[in-house]
């Protein structure tokens, strides 16, 4: 009872704040938001100059327009197309000569101009190109055998080859290097949610010490101890009431993210793990700063600066992939890391609970660790 | 014979060098009011904060309500009710909700929590405000609400920690008549003040502390007989006022000296009889005399006596 009345006081106080509502609940959405726009879009953006209207050539553009991971543009000339790609509007660009139809027609080789900057799609893209551009050489090739047997035109023969193609589709699963299957590419905002949520929980958590120091700066703490209430029933009350908060934030920004933007959460449970172990480090973290500092001024600061850093270093801001190993290695030292790692399990390999159990565990093990050592902090400043 | 509710036995606390609370013992009997007197600095508030369970004692030991009373013991705060000497209130939460809260923590269900709510608001005189936040509140409406707190749960021991400290007249009355009620209650009262006059009027018995050492208890016939045949001597006067104190304790009959804003306190042996030796040897240490007022020993007297100082140095 003692432990809930903290807790009712604690949620009494910070929503009481209206500043509180924007930076826990309205903030977070508008970053996911902004990020997603400017990150989220993982599709390389490709232009494509056509000469000539033939039909061949417009079943290759098709082609390229249904290319997962290529967003296509048409260019009216080479010149503005290739003033795209310097510019970087696009990362690649394609040049199909008007005498490709009549060449593939008379059995001859077509050369394709590709234009393309040195940035890091562009591999991916051309890998995407060459993947079309081969698609549609088969099928010219199995046509032209048509074509040879049955005495018919080569796009009529085209017409028969797709037919059997697609009767007979070809199948094709990616698997990961441990066997594990790629699920569907990601929507554009279910990474920054995924980060934003580890970086704000964490953040807010961490700032919120203020709250504890406020507590211990007004005498109420100390007060609180001379009733005949625990040191471990007031941290109860404290951290209960910080970790509600925290989710409160993280709900909200589950809810909104999954309504609002389509984000897929993956497996509820593998998610609700996630986001309950994290957040209970973040408190304990927020409420260990809490007792070591005096003054608001001095936590507030450091808690953010923590915060931002552990965010960073853990993958909250650049992809943990795109670390170099040994860098990758040193992030694991943030719970960001072992949070970011379960939703890449999560979100990207479609895992379920077990998937994070790991993940989970080791969350676990830092929120003990963390809170111990703020129950012995907080005993011993306030009867100190 | 009266109940004893708080029994402390040679407490002793030190930090780093200083010894801030050195062999204290007393003891508080049910309805007793008890004032613990000395200046800033004297150990009333280490003293308060061991005996409040907020502080572990080097050495010794304190019961309340017959059971030991250390940091970790529940059972004996839920006989105390602390009032500590700074605001300890949230001042974003109306008195209403400062109570509730603080109710729940004494271990009140959530209707005897808001039943003792509304009394308390009514002792204190903030019913008609219980749903402001406290920060709106003046300075002895916040003071009246923090101790109310204290006595949310009708403790057998409320400790009082210069609960007057910087409040206007009319609400340090308002406090102390509260406090007279609650002794007539049959509630114990553990009162610290550095104000002679709050000591006077409230306690029924006297603690004199001064570095850490309590000097003498008792009730204040008991502590002015201490003085004996001794007065004190009130001089008014411009000069130099430290060295007339400091030749005039060279007097045979002066006992002590001190000084204040524009005079000196002497407690003097025999005051009729002294007061010429007195006067001149003040005006050849340079101060020219104003007035001067022999009044009869009060606990400041005690004080000066006992400690060689005054209350406010």
């Amino acid at each position: 009872m003692k432990v809930l009345a903290i807790v009712r006081t604690e949620l009494t106080r910070t929503f009481r704040w209206r500043a509180n509502i924007f930076f826990l609940l309205i903030m977070p959405m508008g970053l996911i938001l902004l990020l997603g726009i400017a990150y989220g879009n993982s599709n390389a953006r490709f232009g494509v100059f056509e000469k000539g209207d033939g039909a061949l050539a417009g079943q290759l553009v098709k082609a390229l327009r249904s290319e997962p991971g290529l967003d296509v543009r048409g260019y009216g000339s080479q010149d503005s197309m290739e003033k795209a790609v310097e510019r970087g509007y696009v990362s690649a660009g394609l040049v199909i000569p008007s005498s490709f139809d009549a060449r593939i027609q008379a059995g001859k080789p077509v050369a394709l101009r590709y234009l393309a900057r040195p940035d890091s799609l562009a591999p991916q893209v051309r890998i995407a190109v060459e993947s079309a551009v081969s698609a549609q050489g088969s099928d010219i090739a199995a046509a032209r055998i048509v074509r040879g047997v049955q005495k018919t035109s080569l796009q009529g023969a085209l017409r028969r080859v797709k037919a059997v193609d697609l009767a007979a589709p070809a199948s094709v699963e990616l698997l990961s290097a441990r066997g594990g299957k790629y699920p569907k590419s990601q929507g554009q905002f279910d990474r920054s949610a995924s980060t934003m949520l580890l970086l704000f929980v964490f953040l807010s958590a961490l700032t919120g010490s203020v709250w504890l120091i406020e507590t211990r700066r007004l005498g109420v703490a100390r007060r609180m101890l001379s009733t005949p209430s625990s040191a471990r029933e007031i941290l109860l009350g404290i951290v209960i009431g910080r970790w509600v908060i925290t989710l409160l934030q993280s709900l909200s920004i589950v809810v909104f993210s999954g309504l609002v933007f389509s984000v897929d959460w993956g497996n509820p449970l593998g998610t609700a793990a996630v986001i309950l172990s994290f957040s209970l480090v973040a408190v304990g973290a927020g409420v260990l700063i809490g007792t070591l500092f005096s003054s608001e001024q001095q936590a507030g600061p450091v808690g953010m600066i923590v915060g931002l850093t552990f965010a960073a270093i853990g993958g909250s801001m650049a992809p943990l992939d795109t670390f170099p190993a040994t860098m990758r290695k040193i992030a694991h030292v943030t719970p960001h890391a072992w949070a970011n790692d379960a939703f890449n399990h999560l979100l990207v390999n479609g895992g379920g609970l077990s998937s994070v159990a790991l993940d989970v565990a080791v969350l676990c093990g830092y929120a003990v660790v963390l809170l111990t050592l703020a129950t012995w902090r907080l005993r011993r400043v306030l009867t100190a | 014979m009266r109940e004893s509710v708080l029994h402390c036995e040679g407490l002793r606390k030190r930090f780093g060098d200083i010894q801030a609370v050195n062999g204290v013992s007393f003891e508080i009997a049910s309805g007793e009011s008890y004032g613990l007197l000395g200046p800033n600095g004297a150990g009333k508030t280490t003293a308060i904060s061991i005996v409040a369970g907020l502080l572990e004692a080097d050495a010794g030991e304190a019961f309340v309500a017959g059971e030991r009373l250390t940091t970790r013991s529940v059972a004996a705060k839920a006989a105390i009710g602390f009032v500590p000497q700074d605001l300890a209130i949230y001042p974003d939460l109306s008195a209403h909700e400062n109570l509730c809260f603080f109710a729940r923590l004494y271990g009140l269900s959530a209707k005897q929590a808001h039943a003792r709510t509304e009394e308390v608001l009514e002792v204190v005189g903030l019913s008609e405000r219980a749903n402001d936040q406290a920060k709106t509140y003046s300075g002895g409406m916040k003071r009246r609400l923090n101790i109310g707190i204290g006595l949310l749960h009708e403790p057998r021991l409320l400790i009082l920690d210069e609960p007057t400290v910087g409040v206007d007249p009319q609400s340090r009355n308002a406090i102390l008549e509260s406090v007279e009620q609650l002794g007539e209650k049959g509630m114990a009262v553990l009162y610290t003040t550095h104000y002679m006059e709050e000591a006077e009027r409230l306690c029924d018995r006297v603690g004199i502390i001064d570095h850490g050492e309590l000097k003498a208890e008792g009730t204040r016939e008991e502590l002015v007989a201490l003085l004996g045949e001794h007065d004190k001597v009130h001089l008014t006067g411009t000069g130099s006022l430290e060295a007339a104190a400091n030749a005039c304790v060279r007097i045979g009959a002066v006992d002590a000296a001190s000084t204040g804003d524009g005079s000196i306190e002497l407690l003097v042996k025999g005051a009729s009889a002294a007061l010429p030796e007195i006067l001149t040897t003040a005006s050849e240490a340079g101060v020219s005399v104003h007035s001067v007022e022999v009044e009869e020993p009060n606990l400041e007297a005690v004080f000066l006596h006992l400690t060689g100082r005054a209350l406010r140095d």
